[in-house]
């Protein structure tokens, strides 16, 4: 029986990021070193979801995955766009792939729905895109007619083998939270706050905002490929010998 | 007294500073130059030159101008900071962090030095350093929220989850308003925060502080996960099944949900009824679900299990679902559930299935539903539960039949021929279900495997070849080195071990090894960049994770191999020249040995020239041998491993892989057992205990262990020099717990046989110690060992460890003849008792 888990968020199952590196090796052309996996992970862990072959008796631990490394069959691995070039938030399936043996469960099919709800929520993603082979016929079938995504365009020669992609993308934004209502509830909680507020204290004294020293972090280029590591993601002043 | 610069060199070595950071390295080096030109001595320009040659690879010269730099000019912050960017570079980061230090002294204020600093104590999870280092960087940057979760996880992981607790507070407390819903990062502090409270045992406060907090937080399942398991926790039963309750609703294929519901429901799992009822109303609400088919039949008995079993495999069956047998085969632990299992499966294909109309779809349908079951029977028969592998033959037969386009049949087909124990067979039929689909990297992945279990490794190669990169440099095999394809370099290095070549074994086991160390290494860069992206708890686990990185089974395989590897090495040294043939029997002629060395080291010496050729004519080939992102990539010196498997110390290079082995995995009783083997060989008796006492408390009736038992006691007795006193004594005291020196050992023996005379790898144990006792009557022995063939239960693995006991008693080749052939027999479809 097949579990569809969270990759990073809660509970984390990072420990099946080798697994997973295996099960997108042995299924697709396209692959990435873990550091690859780890950025996603780690930079939006509640986009990543994993299909995984519960154990004979269940869990060991009873209420977690963890330390337990089951057999991994199917894996989402999405992103945000880091710097939409029309500034619109949206979200990106990095890869998604569903071991042969184990097609016709509904799991890849799942597993983009638990992706897209936590975009849409997480990230309030306008639409979600995604490239795929304009041979495979049953992604095609998944995406379009079950997903209900709709061709973009065409990328000529996407592929390192030379094939096109189709780009496309879906929509996502009926599944937004309602921002207007948890404004509600906070201003709610913020009357009734008042109504029973101390005064408050003075916060320890390294806690004492200077008020001009609002620095802004430096944007940094982020640029991750094939063989790119974040080792290329860190920012350049990160080893700054003088300055 | 350091060299001056003038403002024009000073503006110049600006310059260079900037070029580094931009990675336009030829110009900061040609920069660096004409400053050194004038001022042959300036410290600092020397350090950023060293600083560039580093980065473009040329660590040794590096380091030679950066101690240059050093000595010109001891008191500057950059000489000692680029001094232990090199070491970092290095990864020496014990000479790395004192570097620093030496820096930071100089320059207190310097915010890149203390950055650094800190990022190597997390590294080297300094967590008291990380403190003290974390804390100087809020002080000097208090506006910065990263700076206050930074000192957070600090005091977090360092076991301080009060002071943690109190630092995120005491930011929290400096916001006015709460931050706009948009902002990742106060929402992720937030739940961090719940995170070290929950952490803390305090699960009450953590409830609360989640429900008034939780409502604004976007990340909406991770809420939801967390107030579910508090509320579990908390016993606060009817909230609690409200709570997986919506989470099922969320995702209803998340057999953990389930499993919480059941526990916040208070059922029992006797009480099947009531369970059943639960996981029904679920699979009413969604139809399309498995979970709440397929669990049911785990605890459903007799006819109610008969009748749900029916309905769902009829379901699965007409889905056509390939998993449908690996999802059912967990049940046949319980043998009615098998038994029922067959018969009903063998039920669908003996009765035509009436479904009353004869038009085109309905035929189709009722062929793919025939084709499925026969399918499903073929994995049924070649399962080691319910094994009978001609009946498997046959139905893989039918299905194919049916559906000649098959992938999936055709691959079972391959794994009925593994399991006659036929790998030549096996890798040929794969290879036709490869070719039936040549597009899909799956079938081509397991033609490949199955081509590696047959040692056809150049073949295999040439298989995966087609979904690799193969101008990287080393080509197909580097590609996969490169990305890091763990399964390969694995199953290759066991075929190459199998095959004797210990030098590419060892070479494939070292790549894994070297791979873990990346991912090790990996982490490095999530310490800051983590921070800046703000989420923690991601972050936070994934530093646990990479402290028992090594845990993963996939480090366990390769660990082992390489062991064992190591070990046949330090036995026959001269494995390390190649595959010899085993040594033929008890009166070894040397001349004949002399005579294969002589042979193999010109193999060795012809393999090394031919491999340097193709590399040359690769190099020739490719004028400009960049990888894609410019680097210059190193070539391997030793590709053909001829430099590991020619080590002088066998068992201490083994013990870079057990010690961790031991370390992570010390619940593996594989591990213990070569734990011993390698610590026994070293003379480290003590060592050599401990693995045994670890094994015997794992499994005190392992057949390994056994023999181990006896083999220890019997070099306890050999000792050419008595053990120091103080180890003699532990060792003494400890074994006799595990093996009396009173015990009579034949008696022992006898008694392990008879505690466990079902067993076929309990006799062979058995009989092994019976050689060792009497070595005399190893005839006797042989005999009873080909005898085990007999028996109804032995297994194909165990009648071919069989065999290698013969060679491990060091039998003499009739014996072994004599034992192959009565195998063969038996197995007649078999070629692994083929004796070359």
């Amino acid at each position: 029986m097949v579990d569809i888990l969270p990759l990073s968020s809660y509970p984390s199952y990072i420990d099946l990021l080798p697994a997973i590196q295996t099960c997108n090796i042995t299924n697709l052309p396209e692959n990435y070193f873990l550091k690859y996996y780890l950025y996603h992970a780690l930079t939006w862990p509640q986009l990543s979801f994993v299909a995984v072959v519960r154990p004979r008796n269940g869990y060991k631990a009873g209420n977690t995955v963890a330390g337990e490394y089951p057999k991994v069959v199917g894996y989402v691995l999405a992103k945000m766009e880091e710097e939409p070039t029309d500034g619109v938030q949206h979200g990106h399936i990095t890869s998604l792939s569903v071991m042969r043996t184990h097609r016709r469960l509904g799991i890849a099919e799942r597993l983009m729905r638990m992706s897209q709800r936590a975009m849409a929520e997480c990230h309030r993603a306008q639409f979600v895109s995604l490239h795929v082979r304009v041979s495979n016929v049953a992604a095609l079938h998944l995406y379009r007619d079950t997903l209900g995504f709709q061709v973009d365009s065409v990328e000529s020669s996407y592929y390192a083998d030379g094939e096109d992609a189709y780009a496309m993308r879906m929509d996502l934004s009926n599944m937004w939270l309602d921002w207007a209502e948890i404004e509600r509830k906070d201003r709610e909680r913020q009357a009734s706050d008042e109504k029973d507020a101390d005064e408050g204290d003075e916060v320890g004294e390294v806690g004492k905002k200077e008020e001009n020293e609002k620095e802004k972090e430096k944007m940094v280029r982020v640029k991750v490929g094939r063989s790119l590591g974040v080792g290329d993601l860190v920012e350049r002043n990160e080893a700054q010998a003088s300055s | 007294m350091p060299q001056q610069l003038s403002s024009k060199d000073a503006s110049l070595f600006r310059q260079v500073v900037r070029y580094y950071e931009n990675k336009q390295y030829k110009k900061g080096i040609k920069t660096a130059e004409q400053i050194l030109r004038k001022t042959p001595n300036h410290g600092d320009t020397l350090a950023m030159k060293a600083l560039i040659m580093s980065n473009q690879g040329q660590q040794e010269e590096a380091f030679a101008l950066a101690k240059e730099a050093l000595k010109n000019d001891m008191k500057s912050h950059i000489c000692w900071h680029v001094y232990g960017l090199l070491y970092r570079a290095e990864k020496n980061y014990e000479e790395a962090i004192k570097a620093y230090r030496f820096a930071l002294r100089i320059e207190p204020e310097s915010q890149p030095i203390q950055r650094d600093l800190a990022l190597l104590q997390m590294q080297m999870r300094d967590y008291q350093g990380y403190i003290q280092s974390r804390t100087t960087m809020l002080q000097a940057r208090p506006a910065f929220r990263q700076n206050w979760t930074a000192l957070a996880i600090a005091h977090h992981l360092s076991g301080d989850l009060e002071e943690a607790e109190k630092v995120l507070t005491t930011y929290e407390e400096t916001l006015k308003t709460p931050p706009p819903l948009s902002d990742m990062e106060h929402s992720e502090a937030t739940l961090y925060k719940n995170m070290v409270i929950a952490e803390s045992g305090n699960l009450e406060k953590a409830l609360e502080h989640l429900d008034s907090v939780g409502y604004r937080i976007s990340d909406v399942l991770a809420v939801m996960e967390m107030k579910a398991d508090y509320l579990l926790r908390l016993g606060r039963k009817e909230e609690a099944a409200a709570a997986y309750t919506a989470l099922l609703e969320r995702n209803s294929e998340n057999s953990l949900y389930y499993d919480g519901l059941i526990k916040a429901k208070d059922l029992s799992s006797d009480d099947h009824k009531a369970l059943k009822e639960v996981y029904d109303s679920w699979a009413e609400k969604y139809p399309r679900g498995d979970s709440p088919r397929r669990i049911p039949l785990d605890f459903l008995e007799g006819d109610d299990f008969k009748q749900a079993a029916d309905a769902y495999l009829q379901r699965m069956l007409k889905k056509g679902v390939p998993s449908l047998f690996a999802n059912i085969k967990l049940l046949y632990t319980n043998i009615n559930k098998r038994d029922t299992v067959q018969e009903l499966v063998e039920g669908y294909v003996s009765t035509p299935q009436s479904n009353g109309s004869a038009d085109g779809s309905a035929a189709k349908d009722n062929n793919d539903f025939l084709s499925s079951a026969y399918y499903f029977l073929a994995q049924h028969y070649n399962y080691h539960l319910s094994r009978d592998l001609s009946k498997a033959m046959q139905n893989v037969e039918k299905a194919i039949e049916l559906s000649p386009k098959a992938v999936e049949y055709q691959m079972t087909k391959a794994r009925i021929w593994k399991h006659y124990g036929n790998l030549e067979k096996a890798a040929e039929e794969m290879e036709k279900a490869r070719k039936i689909d040549e597009k899909d990297r799956h079938i081509n992945s397991k033609a490949a495997k199955y081509q590696l279990r047959n040692n056809e490794n150049d073949k295999a190669l040439d298989n995966m070849s087609k979904f690799t990169r193969n101008e990287t440099v080393g080509g197909a095999l580097g590609d996969l080195h490169e990305m890091q394809c763990v399964w390969y370099l694995t199953e290759d290095g066991e075929s190459y071990l199998r095959q004797r070549k210990l030098g590419l074994a060892l070479k494939r086991f070292h790549a894994v090894f070297n791979i873990f160390d990346v991912w090790q290494e990996d982490q490095f860069d999530f310490h800051s960049f983590s921070l800046r992206k703000g989420m923690i708890r991601a972050y936070v686990d994934m530093v646990r994770w990479e402290d028992r990185l090594r845990e993963h089974p996939f480090y366990a395989r390769i660990a082992l191999s390489a062991i064992k590897a190591y070990l046949l090495l330090h036995d026959q040294p001269d494995l390390a020249y190649g595959p010899l043939p085993v040594n033929g029997g008890d009166e070894a002629d040397e001349a004949e040995r002399k005579k294969a060395l002589k042979k193999a080291k010109k193999e060795q010496q012809r393999l090394e020239k031919a491999e340097a050729e193709k590399r040359e004519a690769i190099r020739k080939a490719a004028a400009n041998p960049k990888s894609t992102e410019g680097e210059v990539k190193k070539e391997d010196p030793d590709p053909l491993g001829n430099k590991l498997v020619q080590t002088q110390e066998p068992l201490k290079d083994a013990l870079k892989f057990l010690t961790p082995l031991l370390e992570y995995c010390p619940q593996d009783i594989e591990a213990q057992c070569l734990g011993f083997e390698v610590h026994l060989r070293r003379g480290k008796y003590a060592l050599a205990l401990k693995c045994l006492s670890a094994a015997h408390s794992i499994d005190a009736s392992n057949p390994t262990l056994h023999v181990q038992l006896l083999r220890f006691r019997q070099a306890l007795n050999k000792l050419s020099e008595p053990l120091a006193p103080q180890v003699a004594e532990v060792v003494d005291s400890e074994f006799e717990a595990l093996l009396p020196k009173s015990q009579k050992l034949d008696e022992w023996n006898a008694s392990f046989l008879s505690e466990n005379k079902d067993s076929v790898p309990h006799k062979h144990a058995y009989l092994t110690c019976q050689q060792l006792l009497t070595p005399e009557s190893k005839p006797e022995t042989e005999k009873e060992l080909a005898s085990t063939l007999d028996a109804s239960i032995v297994s194909l693995e165990t009648a071919l460890a069989g065999l290698d006991l013969l060679g491990e008693w060091g039998s003499n080749q009739a014996a072994k003849t004599a034992y192959a052939e009565k195998a063969s027999s038996k197995w007649p479809e078999s070629t692994l008792f083929r004796i070359a």
